[in-house]
């Protein structure tokens, strides 16, 4: 008991942490999954085959080789860039904070990529067909027809993709991040004759954040499938 | 009106000079690909070192690890499922905190657990699996056969925190796939003088068997690539943390580690990637109704 709360500051810290990698990744995972599924469905081969090539390769390996990809990438990326023009002083993004947040970015755009692309094809083709010879261009189809019916359907694998960003932003502490499994795996290692209770903690805060996320997800769900 | 018209009468003929960035696209692409060639060719001498052990020894074992952690995970998961489908309140309630529990907590964290929490405390009350794998196959009379204490003690609790992680996944799995098949057949069986075990072997599973196959496999290959977390607990010589071993004596040149990533990420996509047309065929096979 005295190790838990000797502990909790710094793992409600790392729990702190872990939100800020999810919230500032998440909306990046999204842009960057509507663009990849817009271009993955697009008529032209030159914006198709890299979508669907990326998004291949991205749900064909694991996030953890993706982490340590991006982070030794980045780093030799940063550091060319900065000897070629120096004033940027790019050196100082290259730690974990900027190669986790990427990372996780980057991973789940693919994953948000099909969603968005699953949600697209769920409007059925005959709300476009109207919609044009409505008179409506293909744009205002897009932003008016398509995109305010297929948002619902999309909502809840949203966030049960957030929950499982929230789970998989633990992998980040692998290079050295500063959310609450790092803090997990400091604390074990300096207390390394009893802990379970640093393994208690850690499993009841990741569930304090994930649980509520997913009841909300679940009531959502049912109101939506009344509403349908 | 006459201005929509010909807003989309021009459309296609305003857009149509973008297919000729098709042609160029397969320039870009035949030269990309050329790099390519020419990075790995560039390190072939790592390549050549690394690329045989890396398969021989990393891959397979991610592979073996795998599919053992799958067949424990099936069990776990149709222990789980009859639990959380059975008639008694408190069974119904383990097998619910389970699956929360689980699903609602890192792979990573768990594995941490297992591999530093509870192999701890039952080895201080004097289990260790290690001990009794090896007199076992003392009595078979082929104990050499059994890895050194910290390989098998690894392999053992990292096996375990993956199946028990996917046993909650597909508890969930059989539970709905068990469920979508209509009351009606059982009943029908219980009226015809099966009893509920035949009917449930006979009648429930079978189809819902059909169900859970397309799910089961994308949790397969979320399973081959979550083993990669298996080298951060150690002693388990699996594809990442061979790959790590490999990369971190190159430390003083980050190109040549960063060759030595990719290609781990190569050889986990040469793996995943046929895994996953396969669970697409299964998944357009097993969308087709009876």
């Amino acid at each position: 008991m005295d190790l838990i709360l000797q502990a909790l500051p710094d793992f409600l810290d790392g729990a702190k942490n872990t939100i800020i990698y999810c919230i500032t990744s998440f909306p990046l995972a999204l842009l960057l999954g509507l663009v990849l599924a817009l271009m993955s469905s697009s008529r032209f081969l030159w914006l198709r085959t890299p979508a669907r090539i990326f998004i291949e390769v991205i749900r064909s390996t694991p996030f953890i080789v993706q982490i340590f990809l991006i982070y030794y990438g980045l780093s030799a990326v940063l550091y060319y860039i900065s000897l070629s023009i120096p004033s940027l002083s790019l050196a100082q993004y290259d730690n974990a904070w900027v190669a986790g947040i990427a990372s996780l970015a980057i991973n789940y755009a693919a994953y948000e990529a099909e969603v968005f692309r699953a949600g697209f094809l769920s409007v059925e083709r005959g709300q476009t067909e109207a919609a044009l010879s409505l008179g409506l261009t293909s744009d205002q189809n897009f932003f008016r027809i398509v995109l305010p019916q297929a948002v619902p359907l999309m909502i809840p694998p949203f966030v049960n993709d957030f929950i499982y960003m929230l789970k998989d932003s633990a992998v980040v502490s692998v290079i050295a991040g500063t959310e609450l499994t790092s803090k997990l795996d400091f604390w074990r290692v300096h207390h390394g004759s009893n802990p379970i209770p640093l393994f208690v903690l850690a499993i009841v805060l990741y569930l304090a954040m994930s649980l509520p996320t997913s009841w909300v997800a679940r009531w959502y769900e049912r109101r939506l499938r009344a509403a349908l | 009106m006459q201005r929509t018209l010909t807003q989309t009468e021009l459309e296609p003929k305003s857009r149509s000079w973008l297919v000729i960035l098709d042609y160029l696209f397969y320039l870009v692409l035949v030269a990309f690909l050329a790099g390519v060639v020419l990075y790995f060719y560039n390190y072939r001498d790592t390549l050549l070192i690394d690329l045989p052990s890396l398969i021989t020894q990393g891959a397979s074992a991610t592979i073996v690890l795998s599919l053992l952690s799958m067949v424990l995970a099936t069990i776990f998961g149709f222990i789980g499922a009859l639990g959380r489908l059975s008639r008694f309140a408190v069974l119904r309630w383990i097998a619910f905190v389970y699956v929360e529990v689980v699903r609602g907590t890192p792979i990573l964290v768990q594995l941490f657990l297992w591999g530093f929490g509870i192999s701890a405390v039952l080895s201080d009350v004097g289990f260790n699996p290690h001990t009794i794998a090896f007199q076992f196959m003392t009595l078979l009379q082929s104990n050499s056969l059994v890895p050194s204490e910290f390989i098998f003690n690894a392999a053992f609790y990292g096996i375990l925190g993956l199946s028990f992680n996917y046993g909650a996944y597909l508890t969930e799995v059989f539970r709905t796939g068990i469920e979508s098949v209509q009351k009606g057949q059982t009943e029908a069986a219980l009226s015809l003088g099966l009893n509920s075990g035949q009917a449930l072997r006979r009648i429930v599973l079978p189809q819902a068997f059909r169900i859970t196959i397309p799910p089961f496999a994308n949790y397969f290959i979320t399973l081959v690539q979550d083993s990669a977390l298996l080298s951060t607990i150690g002693g388990v010589v699996e594809l990442q943390q061979l790959t790590t071993s490999y990369a971190s004596p190159l430390s003083s040149d980050p190109n040549r580690q960063l060759f030595v990533y990719i290609l781990g990420a190569v050889i986990f996509l040469c793996i995943c990637y046929p895994l996953s047309i396969l669970a697409r065929y299964l998944e357009a096979r097993m969308a087709v109704a009876y």
